[in-house]
């Protein structure tokens, strides 16, 4: 049964792929901590470049693999040190990672943080290989309504579980799909949506799409980040003690293994990431363990538990986005596309076809797990430096890396403009309030999603009592419907509780 | 009935929707073998879009901040040089279009001058040689050059 695994790590280990995983980790690291980056937008401006070097589709993806998990990480830093997370999944280990910095604790906190993200992404990947190629046998089984109604599933579960406002959380998943509209449609040949313009016939690339999304709409907020008077005492307090004792570990134990599971979970489900299940943990964890009132003041496990759950749930995104096709995450949404950009479309047939990537990529989780613990105990103090990068050094460089990302896969300045068009618009939809991820979700599912749609509907001749025919599915269209209805309803049957508190928890 | 961002951002995307769905409507198909062709989905969800917006128009968010004055000139001033960046790019090639882009930038986030320029050569160069030597990827060297040479 774990063949794939054997043969995975036969790829990974190769010096190349070992070199890749190394790299990835430092790179990833490096981007995540870097002030106002984050994880989503690490991965959008590397990955053009990883794509130049010409890489075989395994050792590439251990690469972005590699940059993925280093830039979850690497994303702690700005928490813990300057009370400022990276990004959403990160909110929750700032409220006691800071204070824990504040005592002086920042060098072990540190420290801590990367073995808690350390057990909580082992116990997901553990999950990962007992999972997957048990849930690639069911969803060999998905026909086009299936996927079609898993699809229907993961954006409602995205509307409900993402970002504070379910409206705006649909309208930009809206946004996304209809982005992905435009060129010729593959059933008929008809052109959508590209006003006459040759360069829309294929598309909107990927590429072009996520590094003006994040990257140029990054360019433009960070000019209002340097212009905010608080942004000025940014100053990291001292590190203290680097290394975290033993005993501080043993302490969390139990924080991280039951926040690891939990972040698995919440991960496995599609369309909730990282951020949901910090959240969910941390209250959890608080419930359980807070006696004395010491969480939110500086307390090891309420650094622990965030941190475990919210990279458990990055490793757990990986079980839809290898076995289905369906990315956990944003950021699994940016690693979808890259996949495709190689013409690998992840699916259940990938644990079957191409095992030398399912393994592999497993695989190297494994060892960038490995390999990030032993880069950020002892190198901490020197990625804490990053943090004091200015911005006019930091913009610069995002501008020439966008630059010449796109234009080295398009050698085409209409490409460019795109990206700025699309930068400028992914910067409106931020200041709007909008979270970008289901942007990207619609964009990378809306073709997918409409294949499926009319690919059903063939089979059954236009009949669409077959979108809801089998167990599957119907099941599924429940599980829709019922997140999107519980939320509304559970408060309303339960008026005794407090309702702010148990939306969250169910 | 009040004016807020999301008011109007609700007004733009009805608009949109519509937009889309007139599109769709539109369409010629010459030949279609499936019971759905390319309009439906496009229509389905302009008509989500709509009801969304309506949503939206109804019950706004708070406004946010929006830049105005002096940071909003800074940011036109951002966005021209990404655009001049743009057009000079092949043009100039890309060490003297870089080593002014970046220069400019970095002024425009609070670097002196002298730090401004010093960075702009130091990353035109850097990267020039970091994109060629290292990733072996070919960059516009510009049309003055290939004049001269």
């Amino acid at each position: 049964m774990f063949d794939f695994l054997i043969q995975g790590f036969g790829v990974a280990l190769s010096p190349l792929n070992l070199g890749l995983a190394f790299l990835g980790a430092l790179l990833g690291t490096l981007f995540g901590a870097l002030p106002g980056i984050g994880p989503i937008n690490g991965i959008a401006i590397l990955m053009p470049l990883a794509y130049t070097l010409g890489l075989p589709a395994e050792s590439a993806l251990i690469l972005l693999a590699g940059i993925y998990t280093g830039a979850e990480y690497g994303g702690r830093m700005s928490s813990i040190l300057l009370n400022v997370p990276g990004d959403a999944g990160a909110v929750m280990t700032t409220l006691d990672g800071y204070p824990l910095a504040k005592k002086g604790l920042a060098g072990p906190a540190l420290g801590l943080s990367a073995v808690s993200s350390f057990v909580g992404a082992t116990i997901a990947i553990i999950g990962l290989t007992l999972f997957a190629p048990l849930l690639a046998k069911v969803a060999v089984m998905f026909g086009p309504a299936e996927f079609f109604a898993l699809m229907v599933f993961a954006f409602s579960s995205m509307a409900v579980m993402m970002g504070k406002d379910p409206i705006k959380t649909g309208i930009g998943a809206v946004l996304g799909v209809l982005i992905a509209m435009v060129g010729v449609d593959s059933g008929t040949g008809v052109l959508r949506y590209t006003f006459g313009m040759a360069e829309l016939y294929d598309g909107i690339d990927f590429v072009v799409m996520i590094i003006g999304l994040f990257a140029i709409s990054e360019i433009l907020l960070m000019l209002e980040h340097a212009n905010r008077p608080d942004s000025e005492n940014e100053e990291i307090p001292p590190l203290g003690r680097v290394f975290v004792t033993l005993k501080e570990v043993l302490y969390c134990k139990g924080a991280m293994l039951r926040s690891g599971l939990i972040g698995f979970i919440i991960g496995v489900l599609p369309g909730t990431g990282a951020s949901v299940a910090g959240a969910v943990s941390y209250t959890t964890e608080k419930r359980l363990s807070d006696k004395d009132g010491t969480f939110g003041h500086g307390d090891m496990r309420g650094l622990a538990a965030p941190e475990s759950a919210n990279n458990a749930a990055a490793a757990g995104s990986f079980v839809p986005m290898l076995t289905l096709g369906i990315p956990g995450s944003g950021t699994t949404a940016v690693l979808l596309g890259a996949l495709m950009l190689y013409n690998i479309t992840p699916g259940p047939m990938m644990f079957t076809e191409r095992p030398e990537v399912a393994g592999g990529l497993i695989a190297s989780l494994y060892i960038g797990n490995v390999v990030l613990l032993a880069l950020n105990l002892p190198l901490a103090g020197v990625f804490a430096k990053v943090l004091t990068v200015p911005r006019w050094v930091l913009v610069p460089a995002i501008a020439i890396l966008a630059f010449v990302g796109v234009y080295q896969l398009h050698s085409d300045l209409m490409a460019i403009y795109l990206m700025l068009i699309i930068g400028v618009f992914g910067y409106l939809l931020r200041k709007l309030g909008f979270s970008l991820a289901p942007v990207i979700l619609g964009y990378v599912l809306g073709g997918l999603m409409e294949q499926n749609l009319r690919r059903a509907l063939s089979i059954s001749g236009g009949d669409v009592d077959i979108l809801w025919q089998s167990g599957i599915s119907l099941g599924l269209w429940i599980a829709a419907a019922a997140l999107l209805v519980l939320p509304w309803l559970v408060p309303k049957l339960l008026p005794d509780n407090k309702p702010q508190e148990n939306v969250e928890d169910d | 009935m009040k004016i807020a961002a999301d008011r109007l951002l609700g007004f733009a995307l009805i608009g949109l929707a519509a937009f889309v769905a007139v599109q769709a409507i539109n369409l010629e198909v010459p030949f279609n073998y499936e019971p759905v062709g390319p309009r439906a989905f496009p229509l389905g969800l302009a008509i989500l879009l709509a009801a969304l917006s309506l949503a939206l128009v109804f019950k706004p968010g708070p406004d946010g901040h929006w830049p105005h004055g002096a940071l909003a000139l800074k940011l036109l001033l951002v966005l021209g040089l990404l655009l001049v960046y743009t057009m000079l790019f092949t043009r100039l090639g890309f060490i003297p279009t870089t080593f002014m882009v970046v220069a400019a930038l970095a002024w425009l986030f609070d670097a002196t001058w002298g730090k401004a320029l010093i960075a702009g050569a130091l990353m035109a160069v850097g990267s020039f040689v970091l994109f060629t030597e290292a990733l072996g990827i070919a960059l516009p060297t510009g049309y003055w050059l290939s004049a001269i040479t």
